[in-house]
């Protein structure tokens, strides 16, 4: 049944995927190297986040006493593995990516919304807002390879409902930055964001700043329901473009169910423009 | 300590500051997610609400069996008398 699904999605996005040996679009830039090489880029990315959970991490844990300084230099670690990690890919050649206004991410209470094309996205956010929290799928604080990195860290489950948002509420006032992807998953290609309440409620509850961060990969590789081997005929350039702050203020005359609503729809606004949507 | 009939006025105020919902709208019978259309966020929200109202802390676990206006007023009920 999943497959019916996969593989309604590769036909949309045929355009993009190189399907098959009949298809017209030209294979460029050294393709096979770049297939060989996303996967090994996935292997070593894997082994490294397992290591960094499973040794590192633990490490800091036993020299640092307190608390938040742990978490602290849990998320710096974390933070300098990725900004490493996107870097090699870059300079090796299988991506490209540009930053635009990099400098505003990391503030006191600042609440970070951003769209979710690829399955990497997380990896520009937390690697280049320094100690940001995040808001993590559930599923990640059981899995071998990542569970030990995000509990280190201190990062937040997206489940249950209450306790999500009364933690992530307790973390902004706490004057972390905090990272949500407000769809809860990644976004499907072609098709129009799905966005939860949930963002625009811990806004409201406890950000500082809110800020939007758009972003676009093109062409589309890494999204939702393709495998990783399904890598685009020319190299994927990601595009991070830091919005301008919300300003909260405007919404916070009312009460709050009914403001998260406004400000839910608004933002749903300012990211409709951001994936093309197709039929 | 406040009589039933005071929670369900506490409530039902709360529905409608909260939620603008028409008060008449209210009743005991009440479901909260399709007659008042309360999702799992508004929920949270309504929670934090009332146990500032009522001064005690709460935990989500002890609203989760309820569906309809009157399991609300039954579990603050019960909560108050703990």
């Amino acid at each position: 049944m999943m497959r019916g699904r996969t593989d309604r999605l590769h036909a949309e996005a045929s355009d993009y995927f190189v399907s098959g040996g009949s298809s017209s679009v030209k294979r460029t830039d050294f393709y096979w190297l770049r297939l060989v090489g996303t996967g090994l880029w996935f292997l070593v990315f894997g082994l490294v986040t397992f290591v960094l959970g499973l040794v590192v991490l633990p490490l800091i844990r036993l020299v640092t006493a307190d608390r938040a300084l742990r978490r602290h230099r849990s998320r710096a670690v974390l933070g300098a593995g990725m900004r490493f990690f996107l870097h090699s890919v870059r300079a090796l050649r299988f991506i490209d990516f540009e930053f635009i206004g990099r400098e505003k991410l990391g503030r006191s209470g600042q609440l970070l919304v951003a769209n979710h094309p690829t399955l990497i996205d997380v990896c520009f956010l937390l690697g280049f807002a320094p100690g940001a929290n995040c808001i993590v799928k559930a599923g990640h604080f059981r899995n071998l390879i990542t569970r030990g990195a995000v509990n280190g860290a201190g990062y937040i489950p997206n489940a249950p409902t209450a306790e999500m948002i009364h933690t992530a509420e307790a973390a902004l006032q706490a004057g972390e930055t905090l990272l949500m992807f407000p769809e809860g998953t990644r976004t499907v290609p072609g098709k129009p964001m799905n966005m939860q309440r949930g963002a625009a409620n811990v806004a409201l509850r406890a950000a500082r700043v809110l800020t939007p961060v758009y972003i676009t990969c093109e062409p589309s590789t890494l999204s939702k329901n393709l495998p990783w081997y399904r890598i685009p005929p020319r190299r994927p350039k990601w595009t991070l473009r830091v919005g301008e702050d919300i300003d909260l203020g405007a919404y916070r005359d009312a009460p709050v169910p009914i403001a998260s609503r406004r400000l839910h729809a608004d933002l749903a606004g300012l990211f409709a423009g951001v994936t093309p949507v197709r039929d | 300590m406040k009589s039933r009939e005071e929670i369900f006025q506490t409530v039902r105020t709360a529905l409608v500051d909260l939620f603008e919902l028409d008060a008449p709208n209210v009743v005991p019978e009440a479901r909260f997610d399709d007659d008042l259309e309360i999702d799992s966020i508004d929920a949270v929200d309504l929670i934090d609400h009332l146990s500032r109202i009522f001064e005690r802390r709460v935990s989500p676990r002890d609203f989760r069996a309820v569906r309809t206006v009157q399991d609300l007023i039954d579990t603050i009920d019960r909560l108050q008398t703990q």
